[in-house]
């Protein structure tokens, strides 16, 4: 902010309130600074969809323009939204969901993009920003035995300089066993916890009467993986006992089981969990793949939100799905649409959120934002806000080079009951 | 003596060293392929002695300098006592070739008589092969050599190659920071496109790793608590001004990425936004490090002249014989890395190759030239007068050996940061210039002092403890690094090459294996839900466009070592012209449909997914940590246990213990593997069978992984430990496997 900013009184900033301050709308600014704002959410369940997922065929159709492609818009619970045809159990939750369809990206190149999209910041040549989970798990305790962060099905960005503390826990796939939460294959669990006492014990006698407390550190960690391992809190991890009814719920799939774990996670006190899912690069035959994406994510999704919103955890927990970039409007020579990052969707639900909003839109074919253009760090900023994080909070590098929380964001407040 | 030079002559005409005519140092690069331990015992100068002769280790001129440095810094505190003979074996073994030692070593090393052991098993270390290994990974994380960066394999290979090897460090880090050229063909332009040879990153990345000075903060203002203004920063940026990441491309294809120079310059003054555009000029580059002047001349420069004359004149007077029927004596007394690296060609033929090789860098440089610049800044940085290079060095290896460093951070020298110890650090840095700034020597020197053998002290209380190490009066405790631990685990637990006997581990198990059934007769519309759920195909195509976030996948992969041997990653990669030739006969029409098709036939493709059952013999290997690629993949156990992304700049190693850490050890397959007894380990005829022997077995399991004698209260213990178990075999592990898991093994002693 340049000086000249700070001087201007509220009249004179409502007065201006058209203009924009450093591309920030001066509504939002206003909003932002004026709200005391109670945290609702306590737990964050992230969606990323890798390869970049079409906008025009998910939640900003454009029924009857010639970018429309091959699907039909339908009506949801929420009076007045319209969302694509391939999510018709979704589309009965819409009261609790949010969109925002004018989020205005800058890169449309599959690496520079994810890493934006997860971390808020625009990839730098010596410093490596940490994911928006690590940032939650920095700001947010562990609640209960189970790790505060926990990715699913792929990898989710590194903690950097905040610290392995605040790394992902990965489950390679749900209801898949972690090897490295039980004793090794043939060691019983008695003659595996006879090893921890003899360990315990010849620790302590090397320890003896130390003052370094780098040597007492580590038998601490010790003990924190044996409480895990011995923790009931791990049955969220197992899904056998799942009822065949709420499986199918979900729709019996990877993703679908993903969806049912991240609820359990949620629900063992997990802040962050990440649901990862690839395929959306739809270069090539994009309409029968998005059919089949939302075989898969309607039925998942829907129930999740239906789930939470019955359980009560659904205020507390903000669902939000994110993936690169949108798609051309422009349809190619192989009934496929390309990399588009001018505009694109996100789709949220819970935390705290009114549900039943749509934030901005995009121009009649969807190319640019038309309407109240986000851009990207403002989606982690209210991920943020969401929790009570102060965005702006700054944390030390190795460097000793203070660096904020996200990228200069502003939370979108109009989401926000 | 005559035998010898010449021999390293025969070695210098490498291709490698003489196809970059970069100007004057040329000729260091070719005595820098004689700088190895091999041709030192025998080349060792008059002006080297002083400190290479091995030497009491209570006169070490640096244990006297730290003496009175620390008299005169008031420090009244007795100093702990030197290690004994086996823990300074293990400490070393750890130090110098990156894991603990055998029992075979053990025997070797008690062998020598006393007087000499110490100093004999650090000669032989510096010549192992490991010991480029292990300090390739201390150079990895100080340049941030990341095998998944552009050019980023080739330039792993250059510094493993330069350690090997004793290339001097002014002559390595001249090398990476001048050199122009095509990544995966020029291997040090690795180090410029790791920063995408951005000039403001560089300037950052240069100061910092090269003269442990952080200027980078003035990089958008006056450093808040130093001296360097943004107008130094820029000067300095200055240097990289013209250098530019090139890519060439072809039709959509980037053929070649390149570290190159033009005649534009990036860096103007004044900065973006401060006064008008039309002001900003083209940055004048200027050296803002105070240098020793024209008037100084130090001892420790005279000595390096006089070593690099000789060096010079060596190589002179072995260019003046000539090369005949001469070279195959030459080589056949040549010890087996000279040979390696020359590996039996002809003179003649190594010097057409090189010269082929001149051309090549040359064409790949095609329309771009190359400016004085950056030679001018690689000659700054290491003359001998700017002693910002030497210190800087000197402190990360000091740091990395002994614990501590005279400067803290390493890489913060500053006005107000000043050493604790200037005195031996001067002596150290000038000695290590004055030896042509010889890695192996300066590690020598290093630990061969007592204030590298001393005993820790974590019994005393805290300020005290910390004032001992602060001075280096004792060392501090450190935790094995990752790959030391990995290797070390590998070690003591046999598992470098099997060690059951063949059958004794079968195992039935399922293995699920995805299919390709060839392309469908059905055309576009043949995706359906279940080709795209999850880490299956969706998994797939994403780990092709972003190689770097592949899948992790189930199970104990995350402990295993992928052996990649460093030379593959040179050679055979130049074949960008021939691609253009071939590319260019086609349309772009045609091209687009080849892509297309290809596209088609993955999208279309049927797959089958099909659970194999199969019958393996279990019976596990593992390769040295060293030799992966890295930094391993996310969640590795490499990078658990600290080893850096290396992508930013100051990123220091995390020596944290953690949970993930602990689940690891205590669940994970290396340690039980390691803790296992197999059939073919020393170990196991001492376990069981007719000769069993429980104290020896326990005996050998102490010596094996803690490098040491138990006490007979230890034997006691350990046999109530096996004996708890159903059977000795199962005891023996559960012991290892306590052991493997405890701080005597996590921590050097």
């Amino acid at each position: 902010m340049s000086c000249f900013d700070y001087k201007m009184t509220r009249r004179s900033l409502l007065a201006a309130s058209s203009a924009t301050l450093l591309g920030m709308q001066v509504r939002d600014l206003l909003a932002y600074a004026g709200t005391s704002h109670e945290a609702k959410a306590e737990h964050v369940i992230l969606f990323w969809n890798g390869g970049g997922m079409t906008h025009l065929d998910t939640w900003d159709p454009k029924p009857g323009r010639p970018t429309q492609g091959e699907l039909e818009p339908i009506a949801t619970s929420a009076p007045g939204i319209q969302i694509s045809e391939i999510f018709p159990e979704l589309a009965k939750q819409m009261h609790h969901c949010s969109l925002i369809r004018s989020i205005a990206g800058t890169n449309g190149d599959h690496g520079r993009a994810t890493y934006q999209l997860q971390t808020s910041y625009n990839q730098s040549s010596n410093v490596r920003h940490p994911g928006i989970g690590s940032v939650v798990a920095h700001e947010r305790n562990q609640m209960g035995d189970l790790p505060a962060y926990i990715s699913i099905s792929g990898r989710a960005a590194n903690a950097s300089y905040l610290g392995q503390r605040c790394e992902a826990y990965f489950v390679a796939e749900p209801g898949s066993r972690d090897p490295y939460l039980a004793f090794p294959e043939g060691i019983a669990q008695t003659r595996g916890n006879r090893r921890l006492e003899v360990l315990a014990r010849y620790n302590d006698k090397f320890t003896a009467k130390a003052t370094d407390t780098k040597l007492g550190s580590n038998q601490t960690a010790i003990e924190d993986a044996v409480k895990l391992m011995r923790s009931p809190a791990l049955e969220a991890f197992d899904l056998d006992k799942v009822p065949t009814s709420e499986l199918n719920s979900y729709g019996d799939t990877t993703f679908g089981r993903g969806c049912i774990l991240a609820k359990r996670l949620v629900q063992q006190g997990v802040r962050f969990v990440q649901v990862n899912r690839g395929g959306f690069d739809t270069h090539t035959g994009n309409f029968p793949a998005m059919r089949a994406h939302g075989e898969v994510m309607d039925p998942a999704l829907a129930s999740l939100v239906r789930d939470l919103a019955e359980s009560g955890m659904l205020k507390k927990t903000l669902i939000i799905m994110l993936s690169e970039f949108g798609r051309t409007p422009n349809i190619n020579m192989n009934a496929g649409r390309d990399h588009w990052a001018s505009v694109f969707s996100c789709f949220l639900a819970g935390g705290g959120l009114k549900g039943g909003t749509v934030i901005g839109s995009s121009d009649k074919d969807g190319y640019n934002p038309e309407d109240r253009p986000v851009q990207v760090p403002d989606i982690h900023a209210t991920i943020c806000h969401a929790l009570g994080i102060d965005p702006k909070k700054e944390v030390m590098t190795p460097l000793q080079r203070p660096m904020k929380l996200v990228d200069n964001g502003t939370p979108v407040m109009e989401l926000f009951a | 003596m005559t035998l010898n030079r010449r021999t390293i002559f025969a070695a210098s005409k490498s291709p490698a060293l003489v196809c970059l005519s970069l100007g004057s140092f040329a000729l260091t690069a070719l005595v820098a392929a004689f700088l190895n331990p091999v041709a030192q015992a025998a080349e060792k100068g008059p002006a080297t002695k002083a400190s290479v002769r091995p030497q009491a280790a209570a006169e070490h001129p640096v244990d006297m300098l730290l003496a009175s440095e620390n008299t005169e810094r008031g420090i009244t505190l007795e100093p702990a006592p030197v290690i004994d003979d086996l823990t300074f074996l293990r400490r070393i073994s750890i130090d110098l070739i990156g894991r603990i030692p055998t029992q075979a070593e053990i025997d070797e090393y008690m062998a020598i008589p006393q007087a000499r052991r110490r100093i004999a098993t650090i000669d032989k270390m510096l010549a192992d092969d490991r010991f480029g290994d292990k300090w390739t990974a201390f150079f990895a994380d100080m340049l941030r050599l990341r095998n998944n960066a552009e050019g980023g394999p080739q330039l792993f290979n250059f510094v493993h190659k330069a350690i090997k090897s004793g290339m001097p460090s002014d002559e390595m880090c001249r090398r990476l920071i001048a050199t122009n050229g095509k990544a995966g063909f020029t291997p040090e332009v690795g180090f410029l496109l790791g920063d995408a040879a951005d000039p403001m990153a560089l300037a950052g990345v240069t100061s910092q790793v090269f003269l442990g000075v952080r200027i980078s903060c003035a990089q958008c203002h006056d450093h808040p608590f130093d001296v360097w203004k943004r107008e130094d920063f820029y000067g300095f940026a200055a240097y990289f001004s013209r250098t530019k990441r090139v890519e060439r491309r072809f039709k959509m294809q980037i053929l070649s990425i390149s570290a190159l120079e033009d005649d534009k310059d990036a860096i103007l003054w004044p900065p973006e936004g401060v006064g008008k555009k039309e002001d900003r000029k083209p940055m004048k580059a200027r050296f803002p490090f105070a240098m020793l002047g024209a008037d100084e001349n130090p001892e420790y420069i005279a000595r390096l002249r006089e070593l690099r004359a000789q060096q010079q004149s060596l190589v002179a007077r072995a260019n003046a014989k000539p090369a005949g029927a001469e070279v195959d004596d030459l080589l056949e007394s040549a010890s087996d890395t000279v040979k390696k690296t020359t590996s039996g060609k002809s003179i003649d033929a190594i010097t057409a190759e090189a010269k082929k090789d001149a051309e090549k860098v040359k064409g790949a440089a095609g329309g771009y030239s190359t400016t004085e610049l950056r030679q001018e800044l690689a000659r700054l940085i290491t003359d001998p007068r700017n002693r910002f290079f030497s210190r800087s060095l000197v402190n990360r290896v000091w740091y990395d050996l002994v614990g501590h460093s005279f400067v803290v951070p390493v890489d913060d020298f500053s006005e107000k940061n000043q050493p604790s110890h200037p005195k031996t650090l001067d002596y150290l840095a000038d000695e290590f210039v004055a030896n042509g700034y010889d890695f192996r020597q300066l590690v020598r020197m290093i630990v061969s002092t007592n204030a590298y053998q001393r005993a820790h002290v974590p019994q005393a209380e805290e300020a005290v403890r910390q004032e001992m190490e602060a001075n280096f009066l004792a060392t501090p405790m450190r935790r094995m690094l990752s790959e030391v631990l990995f290797d070390s685990i590998v070690t003591g637990g046999h598992l470098f090459d099997v060690k059951h006997e063949a059958g004794k581990n079968m195992k039935t198990v399922w293995q699920e294996s995805r299919v390709i059934k060839g392309p469908s007769a059905r055309g576009g519309a043949v995706v359906d839900a279940g080709k795209l759920e999850g880490g299956a195909a969706g998994g797939a195509m994403m780990a092709k466009l972003t190689p770097e976030k592949a899948a992790p996948k189930a199970g104990y992969d995350l402990e295993a070592a992928i052996e990649e041997t460093f030379e593959e990653a040179l050679g055979g990669k130049d074949d960008d012209e021939a691609m253009v030739d071939k590319m260019a006969v086609k349309s772009s029409e045609e091209i687009e449909a080849e892509r297309m098709a290809m596209e088609r036939q993955r999208l279309t493709a049927d797959y089958i997914d099909r659970f194999v059952k199969a019958i393996i013999d279990d019976n596990p290997k593992f390769a040295s940590s060293y030799r992966m690629p890295s930094p391993a993949p996310d969640g590795h156990f490499l990078r658990v246990f600290g080893q850096p992304e290396r992508s930013q700049l100051g990123e220091t190693r995390d020596h944290l213990p953690s949970m993930r850490q602990a689940l690891m050890m205590l669940n994970g397959r290396l340690t039980h593997e390691a803790s296992r007894v197999g059939e073919l380990e020393p170990l196991y005829p001492l376990v069981t069978g007719k000769k069993a022997d429980l104290d020896a077995a326990v005996k050998l399991v102490y010596r094996e992984l803690l490098t040491r004698e138990p006490s007979a209260d230890e034997i006691k213990d350990a046999r109530d430990v096996i004996a708890a178990s159903d059977n000795p075999l199962d005891g023996v592990a559960d012991f290892r496997w306590v052991i493997l898991n405890s701080n005597e093994f996590r921590f050097i002693p």
